[in-house]
Formats: C-alpha cells, structure tokens, sequence
C-alpha cells in the first residue's frame, strides 16, 4: 500500500489511529503490529512470512548474545550468524537475478534466472534489524526483550517500505515508554499532509512529464528538452522520497514516535559532500556508522582512505538496486568525494556560493540520469542528448510546450526545494501577534484547499508510482 | 482571543472531519455503475478468492473500487482538470484544450503505417479481378483542419504526409477531402468541439469530395431538412478531459425528402425507414444516434435512388454520419464496420456479385489506433 492512496488515507489510517489511541497503553504497540502486518501483507502478502523469519533470527540472537554473550569471542560468533544471515537473505532476494544475468554476460554462459520477484522494504528492514544486533554487539543498546516491541519496531509501517533507516537504539525507549499529546498529533498530521501534497502534486506530476521525455526518441529531444526530463526526474525523486520521509515523520508524532530528519534540502547543497549530509541522511549515516568508521574512515593514510570511500560508495549504489547502474550512480559519487577530498574541496570552498550551488545542482541532477536509467544502451543516448550541443538542436518548440504545461509545477517545486517554508517561519517569528494570526490563517485555509486538491488527483486515476521498487 | 494554536486546531480537526466524512460517506453512499460523465462502466467490487488476495489483485482492484467510488467523484475529477488547465495545462489524457472552446484530440507518430499499408495491398490485390470501382479516403481530423486552433507549440504528427504515404503505397485510387474540409471550415464548424468524429456538416463536405471524385452531382444542403436534435452532447473527449464548465454541442441531422429508404440490420435483424436512432439523444453517447452505432454489416436500399449501384461502405464511425448523403446515390449500399465484421469483406464480395462500387473510409485517429482495418483483408 502506499501512502498516497484512498484506501490508506481514509480507512487504513484513521481506523489504525482510533483504535490506537482507544487502547491501553499496553495494547498499543499490539495494535500498532497487527496494523503493519496488515499493511505489509496488503501489497506483499506471501513475503510476510520472510520478515517475520528475519525478526525472530535476529531478536533471536539478541537475546542469545545477552544471555551467552560473556566473551568477546561468543558475541562475535553471535554477530557474525545474525549477519551472514541476514546479508544472504538479501543477497537472495534482492540480487539473486542481477548475479545471474551479470555471470551470462560476462562468461556467455545460459544460467537460467531464478526469477524471484524482490520483497518490498528488504533492504529497509534488513539494515534496521542489522542496526539493532550491531549496535548490541557494541554494548550501545540493551537486548530487547519483548518479542513484539521488536517486531513492532521493525515492521512499523510509517518507514517500513520507504524509510528512513530507524536504528534500534534511537527508538528502544519510546517502544516501551511514549507520550501521546494533542500537539504532537496536530504537528504529526500536519506534517504528513505536507508529504502528501508533495508526493500526489509535486513528485507525480513532474514524474510524468519525465516518463514522457524519456520516451521520446532522439529526434523530437533537444538538448534543452533532454535537461528538462533530467531536471524533473530529479525533483520527483526528491519530492517523493522525501515526501515519504515527511509522511513517515508525521505518522511517527502522531502515533508518539520521534524520528530522525531523513533529508535536509539537499538541492540545495554546495558541494558533493554537502548533498550526501543532506540526502537520505539515515542511509548515509548507516554506512558512515557500520561500515566506513569501522574499516577505519580516514584516519588510516590517504590510500586507505580512498579504499574506504570506495567500498562504502560501491556498496551505497549497490543498495539502491540490483542493476550496473546504480553501482555507475554510487562509483560516480565515490569517485567525485575523492575528488572533493584531495583535489578541488579547498579551491571550491573559495568559490562564490551560487557557483558552489551551481556545481552541486549539475552533479546532482546529472548523477540522477544515471540513477534513473537502468538499461545501459539507454543511458548512453540519454547522455548523448544531453550534451549534443554541436549536433543537436540546442531547444526546440516541444521544449516551449512543456515549459508551458508543466511551467507551474516546476516552478512550485523549485521554490519549494529551497529552504522557503523555515525562511517564512523565522520572519513570522518576528511579526506582530495578529499578522501572525492572519498568516497562519492562510496556511490553514490553504492547507484545506490543498487537501481537497490532492483527493482530487487520488481519486482521478492517475500516475501515482512507487519508485522504491528496487530498493 | 484567536491565537495560532487556535487555528492549528481548527485546521487539524477540520481535517480530520473531512477525512471521516469522506470514508463514511464512501461507505453507505449507493453505488453507481456508470459514470455518464466519464463515459465508462466504474469498478465492481471485487469478488474474493485466495489466489487473487495472496497474488495481491484483490487488494489492488479494491483500491480501484473506492476510487471510482468515491463520494463526488465528479467534483473531484472536474477539480483536478480545472486546476489543470488554469496553471497552464493544455494536454490532458492526449487531448489539446485549444481555442474556441474546442477539444481536439492528439495526433502521435502513427505505429501501424507498414502493417496498413500491407492489408490494404492485399486487399486490393485480391479485389482486382472483379469489375469494382474501389476508392480510400482517409479523413484528416481536427488536429489537422483545425491546426490553427490549437494551443502554441503544440506538438503533433503531419496527418497528410502519413495518408499521402499509405494512398501511394497501397496503389488504391485516392479521394483526397483535406481541401473540401478547409472550405468547410470557412464555411461552419466541421468537427464537434467535445467529439473525436466530425460534424454532420463536415461529413457532407467529405461528401462533396467524394461526388468530385465519382462525378456525381451533389445534393444541396438546402434541399435536405435540417433538424437540431440536441444542444447537450458532450462527446469522447470531453469524457477524456472531464473539465464539466466546457460548454457541450449541437447535433444536426439531415433528411433527403426525395429517398424512400429501407435500412436493415444483419445482426439484429432490425428493419426501418430511418438512419438515425434518436433514442440516443437522451443517452451520454450521443454521435451512436447516426446509424444506431455500431453493427457489422448494415443495408441500405433506396427505392429512390439516382442510380442502379450498389456501394459497399468499409468504414469507422467517421462514415455514419456520411452515409445519410450518401444513400440518395445508391439502390444499395452494405455498410460493413471491419471491426466487428469478422468474414471479410473480400469474400462478402463475392458472394454479392451486384456491388458496382467500393469505399474504404477511415479518420487518421481510428486508423492507426484502432486495429479494425486489418480485419479488411
């Protein structure tokens, strides 16, 4: 199920919060697990069974390394099963079909595929439960043991299929002890709906016009037409994702959970490692916390160092799907952190800031291209448009057409990528007591109409997809 | 006193009424099983079994039941398509919101022209040896004749190049109507504004380039009786951009006082003196009113007629409203819809050795979207 569907938003949601908050407090998180079974099972109900089995190893193994774990040496054989296990799992469902296909092209051998269809929210679960028995082996976090808290935690569905990457220890507390407020609700829905007037108006329509320039053909794509798609792929990537990340926030408040911020406007970054601080923080902390620190981060020599960087940016590429072009997207952006870190990061830091924004932005939306485009042959013409400034037509009348149709949202999303909404608040930090109140009369009143605009495009049968498919 | 936490809870709980009164209303509302406005049957509800919910269709089909379902539906399909349209929107669902109130339907690269081309050579081929006049007409749409209404930049495929391509190829004498069409235009409105099919007035213009062809002598308009049968008539693409403020069409008709008709329906077997069934008025779809829409193989004896020919029509819609022009020509014409005419029209052919004369008559939409030419050969 997603977020931004009828049968979520007006029977799923409300009937999951009612109950909720009708229960005691110890039936809550109880309440909360039967709704993210149902929920999980809406969509992938065979594979159920498969988090079930990866919750009950590692919640397992938890309280195995607690109860066995007096030596360094026991603990580790503990963390080494949970891990191996997990990283199997995934490995199987998730790259099963690409190890395959990648062994024929590359021997012309004729294995024939498995097949297997990947489980939604594998790699979001995997490392969640992977946090949990890492960060116990490390004595961060004490053993869980309430078989249902666990899995609550790990199949709660405000992040479950999306994100952000919640780690055990940030949320162990608030499983067994949290605060239900009526401010907390009205800032947690308020906050969902702004994810879902960014995914249903923003992300889905900008989504469409690049689905309809990617198709194209070489001949009716100009070079200003093949930036345009590329421009809108990347805006709807970041307005759904981080719309899932609001969505998921917002949920969080409402049901008493407090969640990390998932995305800092990245669009607007200075420079690569900027965009990567600000761009699925959860994920990159993951691998900040669990990989590249432990292999030693830069603190090993310069060569190490580089190493470093490549197996986290090769394996953070990897993550994103089972296909070579998300290792292309992880190795680019490894390769350009180098860069940043030993050649151009100081002359870049004496740059002005709008050609640092300017530097930023193109990488960015370029790096997206690659994201974007599974099929090799594809992406190679894809570039070639891109950048046929001598060969091709530079912008044509259908350019024209789409900034004309889709002017509007572009521009919306634009704004909105910047940093506008804190700007508005600190300035109306400062007005006077009644201007504030007209002011936030506004907001509300456009937040009715936006509501009422957003069930419009649900009901219309439109283009709504689920972009995380892969992940 | 009004503060900000006031209105924060005013907005919230406002919401939250909203969201509960929308789910129950989606729950005890009567259901509808067609929506006129959008001119198709809605969702039903789907029929459970094990295998649909483990495969997931279940669920997904009862997402599509509660959209579809959903309570004022109407207003909010209308809302999103005047959003739309007001931030500058002017392609919807592959329709251009052009000027002068009309909505004109999309002209992409067509996909099909070599596998056209192919049956029609073969037809012909195959026809060849009988004494039959055959002619193609292949009518440009609005996309074409009214290329000067449509939004700026608007991108869109070249119609004639595509039919002057297919004319040369299938070696087919050709009746070109694009020129008669544009004298048309000049003259009145020749395609509906909420339609994909032509008026009736542009079908007698297509009929004008016909009669130049066969050099027969027309009919006057003004010897013919003219009837506005509704004002009401919202067609397929004002289904297909569903903004309900778009203003609807007239539907005219015309009757030749001089023909005494007798028109049958080989599949009903429905016999009368009539080309219209005007039933269709009070319904959604109302363009089925010409030649009471869509039959396989439809007779048309004229007992009146100006000549001893018989025509044997092969057409889309586009031709029904052509056809009560036509009729005063011939004692007999078999109109046959290739696409739900299954034997064949070469061996319909055959088996009617007083066919004198043949037209193939398609619209440049139909003909590369619809696959009911290839059932032709």
């Amino acid at each position: 199920m997603v977020f931004s569907c009828i049968p979520f938003l007006f029977f799923f949601l409300p009937l999951c919060l009612i109950l909720y908050y009708a229960v005691p407090f110890s039936w809550k998180n109880g309440i909360l697990l039967i709704f993210s079974l149902i929920f999980y099972a809406w969509g992938e109900p065979l594979y159920i069974l498969l988090m079930l089995f990866s919750t009950l190893l590692d919640y397992t193994n938890g309280r195995l390394m607690e109860r066995f774990g007096t030596t360094r040496c026991r603990r580790t054989f503990f963390l080494c099963c949970s891990i191996c296990i997990n990283l199997s799992i995934l490995a199987f469902f998730k790259y099963a079909d690409f190890a395959v296909a990648s062994i024929n092209g590359l021997l012309g051998t004729q294995f024939a595929q498995p097949g297997i269809h990947l489980p939604v929210g594998i790699s979001f679960y995997t490392f969640q439960t992977m946090s949990y028995i890492i960060d116990l082996y490390r004595g961060e976090v004490k053993a869980e043991h309430s078989y249902t808290a666990y899995l609550t935690y790990v199949s709660m569905f405000p992040q479950l299929v999306a994100g952000p990457i919640v780690r055990f220890a940030d949320i162990q507390e608030q499983l067994h002890g949290r605060k239900l407020t009526l401010a907390g609700f009205e800032q947690g829905l308020l906050r969902f709906m702004m994810g879902l007037f960014k995914k249903v108006l923003i992300a889905n329509q900008t989504g469409a016009l690049w689905e309809e320039i990617r198709v194209l053909g070489a001949a009716d794509t100009s070079v200003a037409t093949a930036w345009l798609g590329a421009l809108c792929f990347t805006l709807q990537l970041y307005f759904d994702f981080s719309a899932y990340s609001d969505m998921a926030i917002g949920m969080g408040h409402m049901l008493g959970f407090h969640y990390n911020e998932n995305f800092n406007y990245p669009l607007t970054a200075v420079s690569v490692t900027d965009f990567w601080r600000r761009w699925h923080i959860s994920l990159s902390t993951w691998f900040r916390d669990y990989v590249y620190i432990p292999l030693g981060g830069n603190r090993k020599g310069v060569l190490r160092h580089l190493f470093n960087i490549a197996v986290v940016w090769f394996l953070t590429g990897m993550w994103h799907g089972a296909s070579w072009n998300f290792v292309l997207w992880g190795v680019y952006y490894g390769i350009l952190l180098m860069l940043e870190k030993y050649v151009w990061g100081k002359l870049l830091a004496k740059l002005p800031r709008g050609i640092r924004h300017a530097y930023a932005f193109l990488i960015v939306v370029f790096g997206f291209v690659i994201f974007a485009i599974t099929d090799f042959g594809e992406l190679g013409g894809y570039i070639t448009l891109l950048f046929s400034f001598a060969s091709g037509t530079l912008a044509d009348t259908r350019f024209l057409w789409y900034l004309g149709n889709y002017g509007a949202v572009l521009v919306t999303a634009c704004v909105l990528a910047c940093p506008v909404y804190p700007w508005i608040c600190q300035k109306a930090a400062r007005l006077g007591a009644g201007k504030r109140c007209i002011l936030s009369a506004c907001a509300g009143i456009g937040m009715l109409l936006l509501f009422l605009l957003s069930t419009a495009y649900m009901v219309s049968d439109t283009y709504n997809p689920f972009l995380y498919f892969r992940f | 006193m009004i503060t900000n936490m006031k209105i924060k809870r005013t907005v919230v709980c406002l919401l939250c009424i909203g969201i509960l009164s929308l789910s129950v209303c989606l729950l005890v509302s009567p259901k509808k099983e067609f929506s006129e406005n959008e001119n198709r049957y809605l969702t039903k509800f789907p029929s459970f079994s094990a295998n649909a919910l483990l495969g997931g269709e279940y669920t997904e089909s009862l997402g599509d039941w509660l959209a579809d379902h959903f309570p004022q539906r109407d207003f909010f399909v209308g809302l999103k398509s005047g959003v739309e349209i007001a931030s500058g929107r002017r392609e919807i669902n592959h329709v251009y919101v052009a000027q002068d109130d009309y909505l004109i339907e999309s002209y992409a690269k067509p996909q099909n022209t070599a596998r056209i081309t192919d049956t029609l050579v073969h037809f012909y081929d195959k026809i060849g040896q009988a004494k039959v006049d055959v002619n193609l007409m292949l009518v440009p749409t609005a996309v074409t004749i009214y290329s000067d209404k449509l939004p700026a930049y608007a991108p869109s495929s070249d119609q004639k190049e595509v039919a002057d391509a297919i004319y040369d190829a299938s070696g087919i004498p050709a009746i070109d109507c694009t020129d008669r069409l544009y004298e048309g235009a000049a003259q009145g409105q020749i395609y509906y504004r909420t339609d994909h099919h032509w008026t009736t007035l542009g079908a007698y213009y297509g009929y004008l380039a016909y009669c130049d062809a066969k050099n027969m002598t027309p009919v006057s308009l003004e010897s013919m009786e003219a009837q506005t049968v509704t004002e009401d008539f919202a067609g397929t693409l004002y289904s297909k951009v569903n903004d309900y403020s778009h203003p609807k069409d007239a539907i005219t008709i015309y009757t030749n006082p001089a023909d005494d008709l007798t028109v049958t329906y080989a599949d009903t077997g429905e016999v009368t003196d009539r080309l219209y069934n005007l039933d269709y008025v009070a319904e959604k779809d109302k363009y089925s009113l010409f030649l009471n829409n869509i039959h396989p193989l439809v007779e048309i004896e004229n007992s009146t007629a100006a000549s001893q020919d018989t025509l044997m029509l092969i057409k889309d819609s586009y031709a029904n409203s052509m056809v009560p022009f036509l009729a005063h020509h011939y004692k007999k014409i078999y109109v046959l819809d290739t696409r739900y005419y299954r034997d064949g029209p070469s061996s319909f052919l055959a088996e009617h050795g007083d066919i004198t004369d043949i037209l193939l008559l398609y619209n440049m939409n139909t003909l590369d979207g619809d696959t009911g030419i290839r059932g032709i050969y």
